[in-house]
């Protein structure tokens, strides 16, 4: 049986499924507000690594196909980007 | 089946007003949003919290809100500090300006204080003071989590029986029969009383109602970068530039920066946005040059001709209440705008008085509010 506590679903910010189910069960019931509450998609990888896994999770609870669980919006830079590429430039 | 209140908007203005609400056995609410809770300006705003203003209106409201923040940190585990304030000052003219600025936020109980560059960089360490001339330093201003803020009271409310439903958009108010019907992509909802806190879709809304409100949308812009343990407490303004820089709660920097905007147009990302916000931030701290950039996104003040909140019962329409037009001070105005409204539902009058002087009919009466001069 998997241990719920031991298992990492977000490794950008050390975020468990024990962590996400007991979010899902006090009523946050969307991605946008796991995201919020957990900060799973928040870290360098931007939902990369973690937001379809959760998104699976969410489906499974609310016995809906993962199909049916819309991800958060994606934004840019589409990878990140340090601030002296944006800096060097002339500014409005 | 008509509840008591239906609140339109599920923001931190909504959630605030349900909770003090249900404070009092108030719990026949259902709220509702078109997207998600905290969708609009809640999730995308910088998080910061003063009461140093410039008008009477604005120091009340926001001394009653800096009172009960740390009151609903405690309740609600919203993680909540008074960081401060810092207005870097670059020009010898508005070191005038605000002199005159602290002088009238001393008089009414905000103790900001102008400061040296010798001492910015003692509460921001590693900033470059080569151009500040001298500073503006608040210290009962700080910073709230606006994710806690939604997301914990949210739960709170979800637990003491009032609903919330998401994906519910409001199209339409109406009168009928002694109460309210809000037509919705759901169908028709019918409550004594609405109150409408939606936001940027608030004057749309209204509207429908023969309610006209002079709120205009202006688009926004804002980054975050990786984390970085602690480097500076205060939120930063960099008053020359209308740009500011913030580390957030999780080790975040947020910085915003004004580039030139079309009012109710859709906001749109814009290099601009960037090469301002890291040109003028890079200057004062050189190594953030090599932070990364994470993610970047628009949203909307909601402004009013004069940039203070619509708030409270709509004249002449038993039962509507309207809580919009922040101009950009929303999320920080909402633990004391969530009370009055409170008030103004149960039918009292709300505790701080200046929130009457706040109210819709003062644009058809040309009461607007003045303000010493503007100010963020």
């Amino acid at each position: 049986m998997l241990d719920a506590k031991k298992v990492i679903v977000c490794r950008c910010e050390d975020v468990t499924l024990y962590d996400v189910e007991k979010a899902i069960d006090e009523g946050l019931t969307d991605l946008e507000l796991l995201k919020r509450k957990l900060r799973i998609g928040m870290g360098p990888c931007q939902g990369s690594g973690c937001l379809l896994l959760v998104a699976s999770v969410l489906a499974r609870k609310k016995r809906v196909p993962v199909s049916g669980v819309p991800l958060p919006v994606s934004r840019p830079p589409i990878t990140p980007v340090q601030l002296k590429f944006f800096a060097g430039g002339k500014s409005g | 089946m008509a509840r008591r209140l239906i609140i339109v908007g599920a923001g931190v203005t909504g959630l605030m007003t349900a909770k003090f609400l249900v404070d009092r056995g108030f719990s026949d609410i259902l709220v509702i949003d078109r997207k998600y809770p905290g969708s609009g300006g809640s999730f995308r705003c910088a998080t910061g919290v003063r009461a140093s203003f410039t008008s009477r209106e604005h120091i009340k409201v926001m001394l009653r809100a800096v009172d009960l923040w740390p009151k609903l940190s405690k309740e609600l585990g919203i993680k909540y500090s008074r960081d401060g304030y810092l207005w870097l000052l670059t020009r010898d003219r508005d070191v005038e300006f605000f002199r005159e600025a602290v002088k009238f936020q001393n008089s009414l109980g905000v103790p900001t204080r102008l400061v040296t560059p010798e001492e910015v960089r003692g509460l921001a360490p590693t900033i470059n003071t080569s151009s500040v001339v001298a500073a503006v330093y608040d210290p009962i201003a700080g910073k709230a989590s606006c994710f806690d803020s939604v997301t914990n009271t949210l739960t709170h409310l979800l637990a003491r029986g009032v609903e919330v439903k998401w994906g519910v958009e409001a199209r339409k108010i109406a009168r009928e029969g002694g109460g309210l019907v809000v037509e919705t992509n759901i169908g028709s909802l019918r409550a004594d009383s609405v109150l409408v806190a939606a936001g940027d879709g608030s004057r749309r809304l209204l509207e429908t109602l023969g309610v006209d409100l002079p709120i205009r949308n202006l688009p926004k812009h804002a980054l975050v970068t990786e984390a970085f343990r602690p480097v500076f407490k205060p939120l930063i303004i960099d008053w020359a530039t209308s740009s500011y820089i913030v580390q957030l709660f999780n080790g975040n920097f947020y910085i915003g920066a004004d580039i030139p905007e079309v009012y109710d147009t859709v906001a749109k990302v814009k290099l601009e946005f960037l090469r301002k916000a890291a040109k003028v931030w890079t200057s004062y701290f050189p190594w953030l040059r090599e932070v990364y950039v994470l993610r970047y996104w628009t949203g909307y003040y909601d402004m009013t001709p004069d940039h203070h909140p619509v708030i409270g019962p709509v004249e002449g329409l038993e039962g509507v209440y309207v809580a919009a037009g922040f101009s950009g001070h929303g999320f920080m105005m909402s633990p004391a705008v969530g009370e009055a409204l409170a008030s103004y539902i149960l039918g009292e009058r709300p505790l701080v008085p200046e929130f009457e002087r706040l109210s819709p009919g003062r644009f058809a009466r040309g009461e607007l509010i003045k303000e010493i001069a503007v100010f963020g």
